[in-house]
């Protein structure tokens, strides 16, 4: 992690510079390097969500070196406390902003409608602005995948999921979890309890032990950023697979695979536009196709012929001759969700608010 | 030759004043250790640590902003322990008072006029009053201890709110996020210096701490809170009422406390989240008590903590500290603040040290 | 003439502006019972604190047998050989009478209670060293403090006011244990100001007046008033003059009064009655821990009754049981508490707001503020009239000397000009002239047809004052003793509970 000077030693070291070489502060300015802050609200560590945003920095500090200054802000509350640091980080001169959380949606579309100079790349959010893009990623295509294996290796027919928020994105996970494992058996069930928090590892124990106790055997971990789901399958004997960075080593024997999202392309796409001043505001909902969704670790218990066919379905999901949420699609309350032969437009995934039939648990609310 | 401790027979008021002092001192030079194990440059942390909150106007305003709950709670908790009621339950109080005051908004969204925030203001206090109240109630007819009364009423706050996050007041064009919808303008607590996010709420808190002054320093009924606190027994002597000693304490600080929630929640938040309980009543405590239970050294006590929040933002920003150690620099300044104050009280002699005739 | 024990010179101490010893010099003698006498304030407590190691002196030295010493502790004062029993004792009521000497002194607990056993044989201390102290008269806690000394072999021991909280039978046996202890070679310094005590006793007396020496006398040698004289620097004042008159209306009355505590530690009354007029004395004797705190705080208001039980205690008529201690006070009641320290007044806090307490009603506040300029008016009225030592109104109440605080306190109440006036122990630890002044000034009250109730442990104080004496044992109250158709014994014989047959 590069460690930024301070403010005042900051000003120091280039007026310094400035005086040594005889420039004009204004060419000094120039060679500024890019200031990068990325927020997190949660630890960095070794896996989860934040540890994938901070991996996802990496390629560019070996691509720009010293040209770019990489801050990471972790464990950083959403509310005031959120707005104040981005708003401190951006004073201190960052230009590229990476907003890891939805909470901070508000505080950061501020700040670029403030600081058209700054860009904004806001995690799981819905607004757009010319110099701001949300960003997430279609895990929905790797858990369909995941849902195949699951269905392949399960004895009791029963899956079962922890999910921290029932937000559209981690509902879609589920959806496609549960269709994926429907396309091998069409009986299977899912069972989903919400912890409602993004970091709590004895609820989220507790939750796939309740889990474990209905007779589910293979657990999809959603949007835990602690191996703590993982490590309860593991003793349990249960298979189990989670989300954005892989933890094998947590479950040496029951570990699924992992649906890992690498956002170095996006990154560093982005991070490209801003210098060339090419950058367009959109809103990137990323997958297989843009090589930020990605399927690894397979557990070798998997059948040859399903891992066969995963991968047959993979390759048609990356050319986009196959889309997980095509119709005919039953809805949880027996409606039809997606009709025969139509396809869900991403307006509609982002804002999934329904469950298909096969997943057990009612909404809340 | 150990070192044994003696009391002084009367405070040392030159104590009161270097034992802070001291304390300060002696954290910096124990995280100065720290970072330079760490690798961190000790003069920039200490600086984003402990100047930089004063030397701009904009980063000033945060500390102003964030001072605000504090100095509210902690005024208002001040005076329950000075009577030696505990709450510790301000964080329940709080969040109670920032679903009070987010009611409104909730329920009428497109309501207008320049009534709104003062009544969510109100509503707040009201509701952190009304939960303070009940720990009031059984302490009085139970004898309940309102120290784990009030504790566990704030984890139920949590919990209620979580529970309204989720379910009724769960915004319905919120992506299904546990958070209510953004409040209209005129649920928003005014901004008091454009520019900044300090609002009015900044001047009821200093209002307050005036009045908090005045009950305690001035009227009858505070000194018989005082009363109550140093001297139970002279308190039935006299025939002042320990209940009406209970309800006032617990009630006046409940009241601050939502006060405080509604603030923030109308304030810089702008809507009802879960973000909202980040532990500004428990800091509160340690505001009160570091400001040595005094309206006036609350005001500086409460100024203090948030330029150490503000600094501790800083370091990890513009130091890159980690927000682990930030908490240690934080922690080990109040513990080497609570070893120093003994001071106060008491004096350190040698084993053997003659003393001379 | 053998090298003193102890000897003094040019002692000194000041607290601030104020001199609490000025240049004191002392010899106290191997196997001697020496007393040192002085009104309160005179600078015995600061003198012995120094001896004890409680505080460093400013000047002066101490020989401690030839050898030039500066006790800085309590314990190293201790190792010396020097003990103290305090006025005020420090034991812990919910522990056994051994386990309480454990905490000091070191030693398996079965051979601590063959000490404490041995020794209460030797010197006349008997007590069970197996008894809670919660269970143990005052007498006898007084010897379980005696006893801790002891068990740290002294050569010197200190005795704060021993006799003050002891019935007169007590005070004997203690006095007996003095001697003895006096002829297996341990001197005692023994802090009092009752005159006579000291002539049967003690065979020196150093008398202090404003912190200095005013007298070294062997005190069978001279007779009270002389001692007096020396003590207070002028002629004592004359106990008031004693007008019988006819009793006025009955101002309080308990009528059969059952209380039964919820404190297991505290005393039930039983069937407790007493009626007292308007401009008469009633005085309540017994050892203490009968009853009287109980009964006190029935009175008073601070503990209150359920409101079906509320006519159990009527003032002025009326019924009050169930009012608190603030109302009964609107009724025109006023009451000055044993406890001085953390009750009738606030040890933190200054005299000028410890006058807030129970005065907040003669105009001290307005509007619900406090009017500081009243405040502090009333409190130099207090300070003034009563004779009040202490550096002014802002000083704080626990800086104050035991007697000074009670004659705040007592001229508090006395301020509140009430009818019917009730003093729990108004002379403990208060020097003779505060003492005779406090009792003519309860007399004057009564003269001037104020109904007046006090509790006393000190029989000869209550026959000086009282028209009429209960005696409390036990929780029960014995029946009315005209004072000048009764005689002390009879009294002893109640408070021991040897009249039990006949009443």
């Amino acid at each position: 992690m590069t460690k930024p000077l301070n403010r005042r030693r900051f000003l120091q070291t280039s007026a310094a510079t400035g005086l040594a070489a005889g420039i004009a502060p204004s060419i000094a300015h120039a060679q500024d390097p890019l200031g990068i802050a990325l927020v997190v609200p949660s630890p960095v560590g070794e896996v989860g969500w934040s540890h994938a945003l901070a991996m996802g920095l990496e390629p560019i500090k070996a691509e720009y070196g010293d040209s770019v200054n990489i801050t990471i802000l972790e464990n950083i509350p959403e509310g005031p406390d959120a707005d104040r640091i981005m708003n401190k980080v951006v004073a201190d001169g960052a230009k590229f902003l990476l907003a890891g959380s939805f909470g901070y949606q508000n505080g950061a579309m501020q700040i670029a409608r403030r600081n058209p100079d700054v860009t904004v790349l806001h995690a799981s959010g819905f607004m757009v602005a010319p110099n701001f893009s949300p960003f997430a990623a279609k895990y929905f295509q790797g858990t369909y995948l995941m849902g195949m294996a699951a269905a392949a290796l399960s004895k009791t027919g029963k899956l079962g999921s922890v999910s921290a928020f029932a937000i559209p994105e981690l509902i879609t996970s589920i959806n496609a979890f549960t269709l994926g494992a429907q396309s091998v058996n069409p009986d299977i069930e899912v069972s989903v309890v919400w912890v409602n928090s993004w970091f709590d590892p004895a609820q989220e124990q507790d939750a796939a032990k309740a889990l474990l106790a209905q007779d589910c055997d293979v657990i999809f971990s959603n949007a835990q950023d602690t191996p703590s789901v993982v490590s309860v399958c593991e003793e349990a004997g249960a298979y189990v697979f989670n989300l954005n960075s892989s933890m094998k080593k947590n479950a040496p024997t029951k570990y699924l695979g992992c649906v890992e999202t690498d956002w170095s392309p996006f990154f560093m796409e982005s991070v490209k536009g801003h210098l060339d001043g090419t950058f367009e505001g959109r809103n990137a909902f990323l997958g297989v196709e843009d090589n930020v969704v990605k399927v690894v670790d397979w557990n070798p218990d998997i059948p040859a012929e399903t891992k066969a066919k995963i991968d047959e379905v993979e390759a048609a999901i990356a050319d986009g001759s196959f889309h997980p949420f095509t119709g005919r699609i039953v809805k949880q309350d027996e409606t039809v969700g997606v009709e025969d032969g139509e396809t869900l437009p991403d307006e509609a995934i982002v804002s999934m608010d329904w469950h298909v039939a096969g997943v057990t648990t009612p909404l809340p609310n | 030759m150990g070192i044994r401790m003696i009391r002084r027979t009367t405070a040392s008021r030159r104590m009161a004043v270097l034992a802070p002092m001291g304390a300060l001192a002696l954290a910096i030079v124990l995280n100065f250790l720290l970072y330079i194990v760490m690798g961190n440059d000790p003069a920039a942390v200490f600086y984003a640590l402990l100047l930089e909150p004063f030397v701009s106007w904009s980063s000033f305003s945060e500390v102003l902003l964030k001072m605000t709950p504090l100095l509210l709670i902690a005024q208002g908790l001040a005076i329950g322990f000075r009577a030696k009621v505990i709450n510790i339950g301000a964080e329940g109080q709080f969040i109670l008072g920032a679903i009070f005051a987010s009611a409104i908004p909730v329920w009428f969204p497109q309501a207008t006029g320049g009534w709104i925030w003062p009544l969510m203001l109100l509503l707040g206090g009201v509701g952190g009053a009304l939960w303070a109240a009940l720990p009031a109630f059984w302490r009085v007819r139970l004898n309940a201890s309102e120290i784990l009364v009030t504790l566990m009423m704030s984890l139920i706050a949590g919990q209620l709110l979580a529970y309204l996050l989720v379910g009724p007041w769960k915004d319905p064009m919120g992506f299904n996020f546990p958070q209510t919808v953004m409040f209209q303008w005129d649920a928003m607590v005014p901004t008091l210096i454009p520019g900044t996010r300090v609002n009015v709420a900044l001047i009821l808190a200093l209002l307050w701490t005036a009045l908090a002054y005045v009950y305690m320093q001035k009227s009858f009924q505070g000194y018989q809170l005082v009363v109550g606190g140093l001297a139970p027994h002279a308190t039935a002597y006299a025939g002042f009422s320990e209940g009406r000693a209970v309800w006032l304490s617990l009630l006046i600080g409940g009241f601050a406390a939502g006060l405080a929630g509604a603030a923030e929640v109308a304030g810089p938040m702008g809507q009802l989240q879960r973000g909202i309980a980040s532990g500004y009543g428990y800091a509160a405590i340690i505001v009160a008590y570091l400001g040595g239970l005094h309206p006036v050294g609350i005001l500086f006590s409460s100024l203090f903590m948030a330029a150490l929040y503000i600094g501790g933002d800083n370091a990890m920003v513009s130091a890159g500290l980690p927000v682990a150690a930030v908490r240690v620099f934080q922690g080990s300044l109040l513990c080497c603040y609570l070893a120093a104050i003994v001071l106060v009280r008491y004096r350190l002699v040698r084993d053997g040290q003659e003393v001379t005739a | 003439m053998p090298a003193p024990l102890l000897s003094l010179r040019g002692l000194s101490k000041s607290y601030g502006t104020v001199r609490a010893n000025r240049d004191i010099d002392l010899d106290v003698a191997e196997g001697s019972i020496h007393a040192i006498l002085g009104e309160n304030g005179a600078g015995k407590s600061t003198l012995m604190k120094l001896i004890y190691g409680v505080e460093s002196p400013d000047a002066g030295e101490m020989r401690w047998r030839g050898n030039l010493v500066s006790p800085s502790s309590p314990n190293e004062a201790r190792s010396q050989g020097i003990g103290m029993v305090f006025q005020h004792f420090s034991l812990f009521e919910t522990l056994t009478v051994v386990e309480n000497i454990s905490l000091i002194v070191p030693g398996k607990k079965r051979a601590l209670v063959a000490r404490i056993r041995q020794l209460g044989q030797d010197y006349g201390l008997e007590v069970d060293p197996l008894a809670h102290v919660h269970a143990l008269s005052v007498g006898e806690r007084q010897r379980v403090e005696i006893i801790r000394c002891l068990m740290t072999n002294p050569k010197l021991l200190i005795l704060d006011e021993p006799t003050s909280v002891l019935p007169p039978q007590s005070v004997k046996t203690l006095f007996e244990t003095l001697l003895k202890l006096r002829d297996r070679g341990v001197s005692i310094l023994f802090i009092s100001h009752k005159l006579e005590e000291i002539r049967s006793i003690c065979d020196h007396a150093t008398i202090l007046r404003d912190g200095a020496v005013t007298g070294n006398v062997d005190p069978r040698e001279h007779d009270a008033h002389d001692l007096a004289q020396m003590m207070i620097g002028r002629d004592m004042p004359e106990a008031r003059a004693f007008a019988a008159r006819e009793p006025g209306p009955v101002l309080l009355e308990l009528a059969g009064l059952d209380y039964q505590p919820d404190d297991p530690f505290q005393m039930s009354l039983k069937a407790v009655s007493l009626k007292l007029h308007a401009g008469e004395i009633l005085g309540i004797a017994g050892v203490s821990g009968n009853g009287q705190g109980e009964l006190a705080r029935l009175i008073s208001g601070e503990t209150r009754r359920h409101a079906e039980a509320r006519d159990e205690v009527m003032m002025f008529g009326q019924p009050v049981g169930d009012l608190g201690a603030a109302a009964r006070r609107k009724l025109g009641f006023a009451f000055v508490p044993e406890e001085r320290l953390g009750r009738g007044a606030v040890p933190e806090m200054s005299l000028s707001d410890n006058s807030l307490l129970t005065a907040h009603g003669l105009g001290l506040v307005r509007r619900g503020l406090i009017d500081r300029g009243a405040e502090d008016a009333f409190t130099r009225r207090c300070i003034a009239d009563y004779d009040v030592r202490t550096p002014g109104p802002q000083a704080e109440a626990g800086a104050l000397s035991g007697g000074n605080l009670q004659k705040f306190i007592v001229g508090r109440e006395m301020e509140l000009a009430p009818n019917l006036f009730f003093v729990s122990q108004p002379t403990w630890g208060v020097d003779i002239g505060a003492a005779t002044e406090i009792r003519r000034r309860l007399v004057d009250m009564r003269n001037a047809g104020v109904a007046v109730l006090v509790i006393s442990e000190e029989i000869e104080e209550l026959f000086e004052i009282c028209d009429r004496i209960q005696v409390i044992r036990e929780g029960r109250l014995s029946p009315s003793l005209t004072v000048s158709k009764t005689r002390v014994e009879e009294v002893g014989r109640y408070m021991i509970g040897a009249e039990e047959g006949a009443a």
